[in-house]
């Protein structure tokens, strides 16, 4: 009885966009009540949707439920638009909603001095919020990517929020307004990607459904290296969408905008649609192994490199930045190396293969929901802080933890679980994300790949409890700062509020879900190829804690992470080891180059502005001089008047039109030899 | 159609001529004392044209409404006045009747010479109409060369300081392509008379057209497609254009941009793909070079522009490539969304040239360098900026991307046909430079820190009928991007039968 009304989980707040947008300067708040009803609206619909879902048979066969009606066609072709709940839309739909929830009432606190920009700031939340909540129902490609690029313009919009009149001045402004475009233009070459796959995909399937795409005699159909220029093309809009390896370099710059925006954009919309449509994709994905390989790879570059970065920046917010790079990271490596097991698993009918591939698709799904719950409480802590203390610089800051309790003491949480501190919501699923990973390093040709992303993948773990600490240790312990000194204490009720709520999820969230529902993640992939979830069962508390506790390399991480912990409390907290003697005091190559992103954003720079202005300007050359050129010498030939073509008046205009006349009939003839040349009649 | 206009209006596409004709005559009577009262003439004949074209959208059968008279008929030659509108022209109809009212409503506040300015948008609507409405090739050409005169005027009185030199170039350009054309017409006329009695109607050639030879075909078709597509415009005959757009008043742009360019792609798709599909078969790499070049050259050129409105120009040639790629794959769907992004862009162009016109009156400037951090003084001006950029990049949900999706797509089938894939990269890679030179516009105009390089006590945002003339406009794109089957349904029909013809070769 609710899952025929799926479509109001984004078409409320939508509507409230459209009421902020055009009648927001005359609500409390510019509208902020309204858009906390809204997705408080679309939370509550989605947990009694998923209710429904969960109980009902569609269940577990066959695994999804449809409806849509032709909006259009292209051709004999259809495009539909309707909904397509599965287990994997209703987990995105309720965290998305939940945690957007939490950060629109933070706003309310948090954005209270901006006046009258907050309609717009209010109204723009509320159309990324649809954007995510319409993207998890979508029952076709289009249909997403309509929701994908409404969530990326609402990106460009609000990390360019103080793209004019900022606060602090000129310059900030000129850097929020670089920054809007960079993230706008860098996603939209992926999306490009993503709408070349959709062409693919419309063109071989004849429909762009899921239903009609992930149907197996469909895809069996299809040549399959068509299948893999499709995925691969899909992905290409995931790495621009979810900011990975090699375009993970806007997601830093996108710190510009408000600190509630960065918590929207890092743990419950925006990002994670990356995380969701490759998810969404396993029955496509899983047709060529070689697919996921790269889906891993991708992953675990990306988890590693950025979380080098993350180890010397002074910026709390870029330091989160960094750490969703790497996270994000992991959760494709995991849906990579799972999925990887699962090609192969397929290829050769091996069942036991198929079952340790879809570990790692719980996984993935896993490390999502938990990040979205650690990086958002993160984000709002740190914005508690620069609410406190007006700086985002971390040496401002220290010695917090007597003046902002609540903010420190959530922080402290979420901190332990992005770094999988044992038996936080962090540890179970990045173990689970390890234990995948190297078990995809036994199988196949190619899979030494993974034993190599399983190493990067432990050093990673290793600096995210370094810098997360290091971070924490900064703020709220150590020496105060100067922006210590001017901290108005403790933020007000609405912001912490949300932080106390959602400190218990980032704490223990991960282990409910696991052990007592990793059924409704996993058999988000049950019918892809062989695969089958046992009767009605997951894993199992039992089957879960083996996994992880038998195996030794679990202990090697947890002493990994301890022992970072402990180098940072020595570093920052008690100072007593100088980090500035291990880096030459930020003279040493690798410190240059972690500070400059090695040298990424420049590289970037250069490669766009010669490939977009260069050759621009040749073009603009060759326009005004060779092709205008042409036409004015040849007009100013016949008419005489040798002058520059400012002077051209009305009284020559027969010997004009003979000259452009000549000249027509000439690049005319010049145009039919050029066209018998190319094979005409 | 969930709504059908319950009358049948008698001479309704004669109406659609003359209307605006008795309007220009009235409105050039306001003169002197009475000039500010001209637009409101103007407006309100507009208005009628515009309320009439709409009828047309509700008329589920458009063929109560076709008109024939045998107009002269000597030794064997027959011209006559036959007005037509079938899935072609209809919404072509449509964006005349919308765009002419609202360009009228947008130039309120035109004090030079009003009653001049309006006839001349009026004039100029009787052309456009009457291009449209045609079903005899001789009324065709008649009412292609109307639609010059009143555009010539508009840029060479009301234009900017360049307006002499951009007015002699729009004239003589256009004007040699048509002469070509026409050489083209008497071909295909007198090629289907075979000898017999000369019948220049649309349905006379088309039923002589089947004996027409493919050398024939190929030939005539050159002719043909080049008097058209200098129109368009294409690459390397472009270059009258942005000169044209830069000098004329923002109506003028509105008009020019918004419907006299698809003057050209109608004309390709009526005369070109319906009569000589041998020809189209012969031709058709060709048009897929020239609209890759067009559209790949014209994204490129924009982000070197440094006036706002010469950069819309040179978008509009990048748009107007996806047309002729479009028609170029010679299918069902190519035709299809060809005609829907020849409306499409229409709207968006029209809004984009009002937004860089509205730059030009309200800042005092249209020049990118100078301006900047505009979008906390204008707030109104930079909400449309911005929607019409973000139309014209193709963003979801919006008019233009729907087309540009079909085009694409169109595009793709004919590239996997002649096993050439890679082609399709050139699209990917102007949708992604149409949106680098759009936001890196924005960016210098609307954010960043507020321009010092100008005087910015006596700018202003946008006035009252800026903003309805806008805003209907805008609501418009999102209208028909939020339903698209709206407009494409009227293509449908026409698209598969033509895509038929075609395919019969």
């Amino acid at each position: 009885m609710f899952i025929e009304y799926t479509w109001l989980v984004p078409l409320v707040p939508v509507l409230c966009f459209v009421a902020i947008g055009f009648l927001g300067k005359k609500m409390p708040e510019g509208g902020g009540p309204l858009a906390v009803f809204g997705a408080l609206f679309a939370c509550v619909l989605s947990v009694l949707i998923s209710y429904e879902f969960f109980t009902s048979s569609a269940y577990a066969d066959p695994g999804y439920v449809t409806a849509q009606i032709t909006w259009f066609s292209i051709g004999s072709f259809d495009i539909n638009i309707g909904y397509y709940i599965d287990s994997l839309s209703c987990l995105v739909m309720m965290f998305a909603s939940f945690i957007s929830t939490l950060i629109f009432v933070y706003s309310i606190g948090y954005m209270h001095g901006e006046g009258a920009k907050k309609r717009r700031y209010y109204a723009q939340v509320s159309l990324f919020l649809t954007g995510m909540l319409g993207l998890a129902i979508s029952s076709n490609f289009l249909e997403m990517f309509v929701f994908w690029e409404a969530m990326g313009l609402c990106s460009y919009l609000l990390i360019g929020f103080w793209g004019f009149d900022h606060p602090k001045g000129d310059d900030a402004t000129d850097v929020a307004a670089s920054a809007a475009k960079k993230a706008f233009l860098v996603t939209r070459l992926g999306d490009v990607c993503l709408m070349g796959g959709m062409f693919v995909l419309l063109y071989e399937f004849g429909s762009l459904d899921y239903a009609a795409v992930f149907d197996a005699s469909a895809m069996a159909a299809v040549d399959p290296s068509m299948i893999m220029l499709g995925s691969l093309l899909i992905f290409g809009g995931v790495i621009g969408k979810s900011a990975q390896f090699p375009l993970l370099d806007w997601l830093p710059d996108a710190m510009a905008g408000p600190t509630t925006v960065s918590a929207l954009i890092h743990a419950a919309t925006m990002v994670k649609a990356g995380v969701f449509l490759v998810a969404r994709c396993f029955p496509l994905f899983t047709q060529n192994p070689e697919v996921m390989l790269f889906v891993g790879v991708i992953g675990g570059i990306t988890a590693f490199f950025a979380a080098t970065m993350a180890l010397n920046n002074m910026n709390i917010k870029k330091v989160l930045a960094y750490s969703t790079l790497s996270q994000l990271g992991y959760m494709f490596l995991a849906l990579g190396a799972g999925g990887y097991m699962m090609a192969l698993g397929m290829q050769t009918h091996d069942h036991h293969l198929m079952a340790i591939g879809a570990i790692g698709y719980t996984a993935g799904c896993l490390h999502m929901v938990n990040h979205a719950f650690f990086k958002a409480l993160l984000f709002l802590g740190s914005g508690s802080v620069i609410h406190s203390t007006g700086t985002e610089d971390m040496r401002e800051m220290g010695g917090l933890h007597g003046k902002m309790k609540i903010t420190s003491i959530t922080m402290l949480i979420g901190s332990l679980s992005i770094a999988g501190f044992p038996f936080f919501s962090g540890f179970w699923s990045k173990e689970l994300v390890l234990e995948t990973v190297m078990h995809a390093g036994d199988y196949g040709a190619e899979g030494y790949l993974f034993t190599i992303m399983w190493i990067l993948a432990i050093v990673t773990a290793f600096m995210t409890a370094f810098y997360m600490f290091r971070m924490w240790f900064m703020t709220f312990k150590g020496k105060p700062g100067h922006g210590t000194e001017h901290c108005h204490g403790e933020s007000p009720k609405s912001m912490t509020v949300p932080l106390i709520i959602l400190a218990p999820f980032a704490a223990a969230l991960g282990a409910i879900l696991l052990f007592g529902f990793d059924e409704y993640v996993t058999i988000g992939i049950n019918h892809v190829g062989e695969f089958q979830l046992g009767s009605g069962h997951g894993h199992g508390l039992e089957g879960w804690l083996e996994d992880i506790f038998m195996s030794i390399y679990t202990y090697l991480t947890i002493a990994l992470v301890l022992a970072a912990i402990g180098i940072a409390y020595f570093m920052y907290s008690k100072m007593s080891v100088d980090p500035g003697k291990l880096n030459k005091n930020g003279s040493s190559m690798i410190y240059r180059a972690l500070s400059n992103r090695w040298w990424f954003p420049q590289l970037y720079d250069q490669i766009g502005w010669k490939l977009g202005n260069g050759v621009a300007r040749g073009v603009e050359f060759v326009d005004t001089q060779v092709v205008d050129g042409t036409v004015n010498a040849l007009s100013s030939a016949v008419a005489g008047s040798g002058d520059s073509i400012g002077k051209m008046q009305t009284g020559n205009m027969r010997d004009y039109a003979a000259v452009v006349m000549f000249g027509i009939v000439s690049l005319f003839a010049v145009m039919l030899v050029l066209f018998y040349f190319m094979g005409g009649a | 159609m969930f709504f059908e206009f319950p009358f049948e209006i008698p001479y309704l596409l004669t109406l659609l001529l003359v209307v605006p004709l008795i309007g220009a005559v009235a409105t050039l009577a306001m003169g002197g004392e009475r000039q500010k009262y001209a637009k409101y003439v103007a407006g309100t004949f507009s208005g009628i044209a515009m309320v009439l074209s709409l009828v047309l959208l509700f008329t589920p059968d458009l063929s109560v409404y076709n008109e024939s008279y045998t107009w002269i008929e000597t030794a064997g030659v027959r011209m006559s006045y036959i007005l037509t509108v079938d899935g072609l022209s209809i919404l072509m109809v449509f964006l005349t009747g919308v765009l002419v009212f609202l360009s009228t409503v947008f130039s309120a506040r035109e004090h030079d010479r009003p009653h001049y300015f309006f006839a001349l948008l009026l004039a100029m609507e009787v052309g456009l109409m009457g291009v449209y409405m045609a079903g005899d090739y001789f009324l065709f050409y008649i009412l292609w060369e109307v639609t010059l005169i009143p555009m010539y005027f508009l840029i060479a009185w009301f234009g900017g300081p360049r307006r002499h030199y951009a007015a002699i170039k729009f004239f003589i350009y256009t004007h040699v392509a048509s002469l070509v054309m026409l050489i083209g017409i008497f071909a295909i006329v007198f090629g289907a008379a075979g000898g017999g009695t000369v019948d220049f109607s649309f349905a006379a050639v088309l039923a002589g057209s089947a004996a027409f030879s493919t050398t024939f075909q190929t030939l005539v078709f050159g002719l043909l497609f080049f008097g058209f597509a200098v129109k368009m415009p294409i690459v390397p005959f472009h270059t009258w254009l942005p000169d044209a757009h830069t000098e004329a008043p923002t109506a003028g742009s509105v008009l020019l941009a918004g419907v006299m360019l698809k003057m050209g792609s109608y004309g390709i798709i009526r005369v070109c793909l319906e009569l000589l599909p041998d020809g189209a078969q012969a031709w058709q790499m060709t048009m897929v070079f020239i609209g890759i070049l067009a559209m790949v050259y014209g994204a490129y050129a924009c982000i070197a522009q440094k006036d706002l409105k010469k950069m819309v120009a040179f978008s509009s040639i990048s748009h107007m490539g996806m047309v002729m790629i479009a028609m170029a794959c010679l299918s069902d769907i190519g035709i299809q969304f060809a005609v829907f992004q020849m409306f499409a862009h229409g709207l968006i162009s029209a809004v984009l040239f009002m937004v860089a016109g509205a730059a030009g009156h309200n800042i005092g400037t249209r020049e990118i360098p100078l301006l900047g951090g505009l979008a906390g003084k204008l707030p109104v001006f930079a909400a449309f900026m911005m929607f019409g950029f973000l139309a014209s990049l193709g963003l979801p949900g919006l008019v233009g991307f729907w087309a540009e999706f079909g085009i694409i797509f169109s595009f793709y089938e004919y590239t996997v046909s002649i096993d050439m894939i890679w082609l399709i990269a050139f699209c990917l890679i102007t949708l992604l430079l149409t949106a680098g030179y759009y936001l890196w516009a924005a960016q210098r105009t609307l954010f960043g820190r507020l321009t010092t390089k100008i005087d910015l006590t006596h700018i202003h945002d946008l006035s009252r009928p800026e903003v309805v003339a806008l805003g209907a406009t805008c609501a418009l794109i999102a209208l028909f991007g939020l339903w698209p089957d709206l407009a494409l349904g009227f293509i449908k029909d026409y698209a598969s039968s033509l895509a038929l013809t075609l395919g019969a070769v």
